[in-house]
């Protein structure tokens, strides 16, 4: 089995850089880096608090040969970009990685024990400032119940498993494991309410998919209040490409103005979810970068999930595949209108 | 109670045009809807609906030539794949799907666009402002 400094070395033969990470962020979590000599790879690591998404860098580096550390998650942002053509399937090397087991969510650490405290997260264990705690406790939400555990695309397979590889196997794992946890209960309001609602099994998912529409109204009147018009959400994106042409800063079509408020912030995420139809592939980053909190994925898993119900598609899952509003189906297509 | 703004996005060779025939055959039809003539369904862009919304429309409707009779063959075709998506996901933007009607007219239905008219506003209505 090979480790990922030797693979990125092995890569580098091939490419102008290599995408992954090094231990250099508090406490030595991961943070990412490129790779473009053997010396500098000296330093790559991979363990599960490698969260980010790297695939948002592959847009910008369209003239080079890039190689890349993709997740599961990952590499449908890949994929993906590939069947839009945005990048060049030839000039793209995937380092795929098989058997992490779900990342660990570094912010919850801080949380609880402190900003910068040493960790070392495994596929199978994690020691916070030297001692082991309950790795299911710190997943990231989106990691449990994962369907892209497997890369869909790679070029060099990464075996991130030691010997045992805890949790996530089946949903039914989850379900315990949350209430072990009580991830589920625990939560107060304020505290669900700033945590990120990647799906709707997650206590404030649960909350909006209680609500109706005016409760929903005055809901995302509040979250969008917040927003202070960074654009963190697009720039963290990988699907989220026409930078210099964006939109949400054009004046002509005017669509939304440059105000800060929450009217403003709405449209804007309307605008986000909308371009992404088709195309997300509910990695989370949005939400993740998102200094103010705002549970972005609410509204994008439940297009993903209304994409898949209604046309049996999930975005970067296959390279031939035709994204579903880009194309019809004169019979097959349901209906709701008269 | 404030008179309702209900906007309505028709194409140019369908619906438009069946607008138009029950204007002429003096059909009895609410006024409240304000039209605005696209040249195809397949022109709506989602985001105008919710910008309607958004800028306080108490209901959006959208008519279009019959699925298979679309002036330029397949425009419609998009539009009812991308509009079915929308009226799904109201919901979750926090507005209610009943303020969204989308629906087929064509230019010699005069008679059914006052029905489709009609029977809209009605339920907007019912409703009450948004």
């Amino acid at each position: 089995m090979s480790d990922i400094v030797s693979i990125i070395q092995r890569v580098l033969g091939d490419v102008d850089l290599v995408l992954g990470w090094t231990a250099t962020g508090a406490g030595g979590v991961a943070a990412p880096a490129r790779f473009q000599t053997a010396a500098e790879a000296e330093r790559a690591v991979f363990n599960a608090t490698c969260v980010h998404n790297l695939a948002v860098h592959l847009p910008r580096l369209k003239d080079q040969t890039v190689g890349i550390v993709a997740k599961g998650c990952d590499s449908r942002s890949v994929a993906q970009l590939i069947q839009e053509r945005e990048i060049d399937r030839d000039r793209v090397k995937v380092i795929g990685v098989r058997g992490l087991g779900g990342s660990i969510d570094v912010r919850k650490i801080w949380r609880f024990h402190g900003y910068g405290v040493p960790v070392d997260a495994r596929t199978d264990s994690l020691f916070i400032d030297g001692k082991e705690v309950d790795r299911q406790e710190f997943l990231r939400q989106k990691c449990l119940g994962c369907r892209d555990m497997d890369p869909v695309i790679y070029d060099e397979l990464f075996e991130a498993s030691g010997s045992s590889i805890t949790g996530i196997a089946d949903a039914a794992t989850v379900e315990t494991a949350l209430s072990e946890t009580g991830l589920g209960t625990s939560l107060t309001a304020a505290e669900a309410m700033s945590a990120a609602g990647e799906d709707e099994s997650r206590p404030l998912g649960e909350l909006f998919a209680k609500m109706n529409s005016a409760e929903r109204r005055l809901f995302w009147r509040e979250q969008y209040s917040r927003c202070i018009r960074c654009y963190a959400c697009r720039e963290a994106c990988p699907m989220c490409f026409c930078r210099d042409v964006c939109i949400m800063q054009t004046t002509d079509p005017h669509w939304t103005g440059a105000g800060v408020d929450a009217g403003e912030a709405e449209m804007m995420q309307l605008i986000r979810v909308n371009h992404l139809a088709g195309r997300c592939t509910g990695c989370g980053e949005c939400e993740r970068a998102c200094p103010v909190g705002i549970p972005l994925m609410l509204l994008m898993n439940k297009q993903n999930q209304v994409i898949e119900e209604l046309f049996g598609y999930r975005a970067g899952t296959d390279l031939e595949a035709r994204p579903p509003l880009l194309t019809f189906d004169i019979k097959g297509d349901s209906r709701s209108e008269k | 109670m404030a008179e309702l703004k209900l906007i309505g996005f028709l194409c140019n060779w369908c619906s438009y045009a069946g607008a138009d025939m029950a204007g002429m055959a003096r059909m009895k039809q609410p006024g409240e809807l304000r039209i605005i003539r696209l040249p195809c369904t397949g022109r709506v862009n989602p985001l105008l609906i919710l910008k309607a919304f958004q800028q306080g429309a108490d209901g959006v409707l959208v008519s279009g030539c019959h699925p298979g009779d679309c002036h330029y063959n397949e425009g419609n075709y998009y539009a009812r794949r991308r509009l079915e998506l929308l009226s799904r996901m109201l919901p979750a933007f926090g507005i209610e799907p009943e303020r969204f009607h989308f629906t087929w007219v064509s230019a010699s239905e005069g008679a059914r666009w006052a029905d489709v008219v009609t029977e809209f506003t009605g339920k907007i209505e019912a409703m009450g402002k948004a």
